[in-house]
């Protein structure tokens, strides 16, 4: 695997060798964009950033809590000077003096690796950046930008309406670049690598199949061709891209960004889930919508009211009290909750379900009176 | 720049919102949890619109040329109506949609909602332990406006939202009582609230009582600000002076007697202006700051421990008031104090909290803001429209315009400053308006000259304004006047709902109006006054006037 590269600080070397402008020329040629799901141009990012005057900061996003994804504690795990050398290269390039890495609570154990990896080259480097690591409480939206912002000056995880954008006004309202691990990690290969391509994606796999994990993949790669990678256990009925992506029926489709819109889902950060003829959607469903309603920030009303109540009607129909009125309740609070939602939390929260209802409708109105 | 609203082309300007241009184009988009003068945060969703094909809160989103915006789609009513249904199933009120007067319903009413087709939730929590400010959290549907006003608009920061998703509520911290904790009880998060979610502790039912009790003599007072708002609750314009019509609503209520709470703020002037001809003789403890606004005093007692020296140590014109009823009136009546209850009809909640210090025993029982006094009036069917008019009793029913004026921002200082001014150069000065100090600018500054002296004075209303002005330095004045509400007690927190700027300046003019109509116009003229001071209480800060009339202060912890 490409991501497993032990670059020795060449990368590094290399980037100064360049100096800030070539180097941000360089990314943007090369085309790297966000790992994180949102997909935006790094290189205009950091060019946004490098624009912008005064003090900087960067945020590394290690706070991956999309359900059914693991990559970034792959990486973490697996190769944490890769990544080291990416929030080095940032933060010379960017002439930041204070990086904060937000890890999820739940990663707290790959804490010590990954400071001790980060000291190390700190060291070697006589880097004078001050990078620190900052644990999250345990709340998937802190995994939206501004959300990470506020939760690291301390304040309530909760999003705000952009703009301003964390480029021109972030964390203390000074201009902040906000990376995913995965993103950062990817920066040392591109500059040492002629033939780099940022298709190479990480993808992570898992449901029930044999053989679940994180696989290099290149997008664009069919759906049926990774199907046999992973050896599932019973015939798979439907895939989901992870919790907030959506779901799609078992077909010849090429796993890439646009040919997954297409059916009404985002491939985001490349995290599939394998459900297979065994399982209930209604079930699975009902599981998903409780995550968010659980998850909600509290913030904006589709989100806090919307969730809650989606829950609550899945839970009749999967008890069979409910009506098939309730179902067309259900499906009105959908799509309000996914346009009126204020972050991209609320917004995705419903993909799963509208997806299930077009793809899986019958599954649902043979639960309803 | 152009943008289309609706088909229509709109010349726009940069930077301003879709919401302000469609307000300035007479486009009604409904909205919640959208307050003026307040950075937008888009928790509602209520204002939602369809731009360039997206669903996009008006509230937050800035115009851009050639946008083009559809208010009214059949995709943007359908959301807006879901989302109050939603929001109405969360505030569970015995209310059903439409027929209560506050923003949400008045906003279900407008979207059309009929029914409603989710459950009430189950989780009811109730603030009602503090001694001003109830909270009801089954109605709350944290749209924020309170905890926005109390945050930015007052610099107190006493609430905030708590837990997360559909349990999110606002609290203070610790889930502790309002009551507990460094709440200055303003009560400017009731007069933004949309659903009545937080309101006055109601003193309704203690007042109806010992109004049926025949062996006490029940005494009602009136501050200045109330008479031109109390009929607001009665659909009158705002700035409708009912002073007349009040008083007899009160004797029809069966009060025994209505006295003046400007009389009170008479005997204020007197004593305050004492007190800073004496400070600046002396050099001593100056600035002096104004004490007439129990949020401020609790705010001091919180925040500025090291302040509590400058501050007048004059009681607020109806605890004056109240003390001087159960002393001088008492013996003029020939009663026993004990068998007294005066109740203040006061237009702030902060006033319910003041008169439960200890320090203040002895004068007012319980006060009622405008809001409950328009309750009660409604409840025993009585018209105040039609009533007649009718005059204060004696003998402390008469006032000057120096006391009508206290209801503004900038009147305790004007009234302070035409007595102060008379006695200090020993004239009867005829200039007598400070127009300096009126108005609704949030910190107002001016230079006095009196004689051969220059007064260095400030006016602040709101408490985020009386934060900024202090922590930029305040050794430069002689005087400063400090009111905890925007627009001082005329915006005050037990005043009828709607209030905002329009409504309050409204309010002003009706209270300058009145201030010009009166006879006299300096406190030290009123005859009341005159014959209290030479019948009973001496002299200004002698020995009973101290006693009766003066007060004083204690530290309080932040948390």
């Amino acid at each position: 695997m490409k991501i497993l590269q032990k670059t020795n600080l060449e990368a590094y070397e290399k980037a100064k060798r360049l100096g800030s402008k070539k180097t941000v020329e360089l990314i943007k040629k090369k085309g790297l964009t966000g790992r994180g799901g949102g997909g935006f141009p790094t290189g205009l990012k950091w060019e946004f950033a490098l624009k912008s005057k005064g003090e900087r900061f960067l945020i590394v996003n290690a706070d991956e809590g999309e359900p059914g994804t693991f990559k970034d504690k792959f990486i973490i795990e697996n190769n944490p000077e890769l990544l080291a050398e990416g929030i080095l290269i940032a933060c010379h390039t960017l002439s930041i003096k204070e990086a904060y890495i937000y890890l999820r609570g739940e990663y707290n154990y790959l804490k010590d690796r990954l400071e001790r990896a980060i000291k190390n080259l700190v060291k070697k480097t006589k880097a004078k950046s001050d990078i620190k690591i900052v644990s999250g409480a345990g709340a998937y939206v802190c995994g939206d930008e501004t959300a990470i912002i506020q939760s690291i000056e301390g304040k309530r995880g909760q999003p705000y309406i952009k703009p301003p954008y964390p480029t021109d006004a972030g964390l203390w309202e000074k201009p902040t670049v906000i990376n995913n691990v995965e993103t950062l990690a990817n920066i040392p290969l591109l500059l040492l690598d002629n033939d780099w391509n940022n298709n190479l994606r990480l993808f992570s796999l898992s449901g029930n199949i044999e053989k679940p994990g994180v696989y290099e993949i290149e997008t664009g790669t069919n759906l049926k061709y990774i199907l046999d990678m992973v050896k599932p256990k019973n015939r798979i009925k439907a895939v989901y891209f992870g919790c907030s992506g959506g779901c799609i029926p078992v077909k010849d489709i090429k796993m890439e960004k646009e040919s997954v819109a297409r059916c009404g889902c985002m491939l985001g950060c490349s995290s599939l889930i394998f459900v297979d003829e065994k399982q209930s959607i209604v079930d699975m469903a009902t599981n998903i919508a409780k995550f968010f309603e659980y998850e909600s920030c509290g913030k904006c009303t589709p989100c806090r009211e919307g969730t809650m109540r989606v829950l609550n009607l899945l839970q009749e129909i999967s008890l069979g009290n409910a009506t098939k009125k309730d179902l067309q309740t259900l499906e009105e609070l959908t799509y309000f909750v996914r346009d009126c939602s204020l972050c991209g939390l609320g917004q995705s929260s419903m993909n799963h379900l509208i997806t299930a209802l077009n793809f899986f409708r019958k599954e649902f109105e043979e639960r309803c009176r | 720049m152009q943008v289309t609203i609706n088909n229509k082309k709109y010349r726009c300007k940069e930077g301003e919102t879709i919401l302000d241009a469609a307000k300035r184009n007479n486009i009604c988009i409904p909205t919640l949890c959208y307050q003026e003068d307040f950075k937008s945060s888009a928790r509602c969703r209520m204002c939602v619109v369809e731009a360039d094909g997206r669903i996009v809160t008006s509230c937050s989103t800035k115009v851009c040329d050639g946008m083009n915006v559809f208010t009214e789609t059949e995709k943007v009513l359908r959301y807006r109506k879901l989302n109050a249904e939603l929001l109405m199933a969360q505030h569970q009120d015995s209310c059903f949609v439409g027929n209560k007067n506050h923003d949400l319903c008045k906003i279900a009413k407008d979207v059309g909602l009929r029914e409603v087709r989710f459950k009430p939730r189950k989780d009811v929590m109730m603030d009602i332990k503090g001694s001003s400010i109830a909270r009801h959290n089954e109605k709350c549907i944290v749209c924020g406006r309170c905890v926005k006003t109390c945050k930015e608009l007052q610099c107190v920061h006493a609430i905030d939202f708590a837990s997360r998703s559909h349990h999110t509520h606002v609290t203070p911290f610790f889930e502790k009582s309002l009551g507990e904790v460094l709440c200055i009880n303003c009560g400017q998060c009731i007069i933004n609230c949309p659903v009545e979610a937080i309101t006055e502790k109601e003193n309704i039912d203690d007042v109806a009582k010992v109004l049926n009790n025949p062996k006490k003599i029940v005494v009602a007072q009136t501050a200045p600000a109330i008479r031109v708002s109390l009929g607001e609750e009665f659909d009158m314009e705002p700035g409708t002076n009912v002073k007349g019509k009040m008083v007899s609503a009160l004797k029809r209520l069966g009060f025994d007697s209505v006295f003046d709470t400007n009389t009170g703020a008479d005997f204020t002037i007197m004593e305050e202006a004492s007190e800073l001809i004496e400070r600046i003789q002396k050099g001593k403890n100056l600035p002096l700051i104004t004490s007439c606004c129990p949020g401020w005093i609790k705010f001091a007692e919180h925040y500025y421990h090291g302040l509590l020296k400058n501050i007048s140590s004059c009681k607020s014109p109806h605890e004056m008031l109240g003390s001087l009823i159960k002393s001088y009136y008492a013996k003029k009546i020939n009663k026993n104090p004990r068998d007294i209850v005066v109740i203040s009809i006061m237009p702030c909640t902060a006033k319910k909290f003041e008169a439960a210090r200890k320090e203040l025993k002895n004068s007012v029982d319980y006060v009622l803001t405008t809001r409950e006094l328009a309750k009660m009036i409604k409840s025993k069917g009585i018209k105040l429209r039609d009533l007649k008019k009718s005059k204060f009793d004696d003998p402390l029913g008469i006032s000057t315009g120096a006391a009508a004026i206290f209801g503004a921002t900038g009147g305790v200082m004007e009234a302070a400053l035409r007595t102060a001014a008379d006695v200090l150069t020993g004239k009867e000065l005829k200039k007598i308006d400070y127009k300096g100090v009126r108005g609704l600018k949030g910190i107002k500054d001016a230079s006095i000259k009196i004689g051969n002296k220059k007064l260095r004075v400030a006016v602040v209303h709101g408490m985020g304004n009386a934060k900024r002005l202090i922590d930029s330095g305040i050794k430069k004045y002689h005087f400063i006047e400090i009111m905890a509400c925007p627009g001082g007690c005329i915006g005050g927190g037990g005043q009828p709902i709607p209030t905002n700027n329009e409504i309050r300046q409204k309010r002003i003019d009706a209270i300058y109006k009145e201030d010009k109509s009166l006879a006299y116009r300096k406190s030290h003229k009123n005859p009341t006054l005159i014959k209290v001071y030479k019948e009973f209480l001496g002299k200004p800060l002698g020995r009973k006037s101290e006693e009766l009339l003066h007060t004083s202060y204690v530290k309080r912890r932040l948390y």
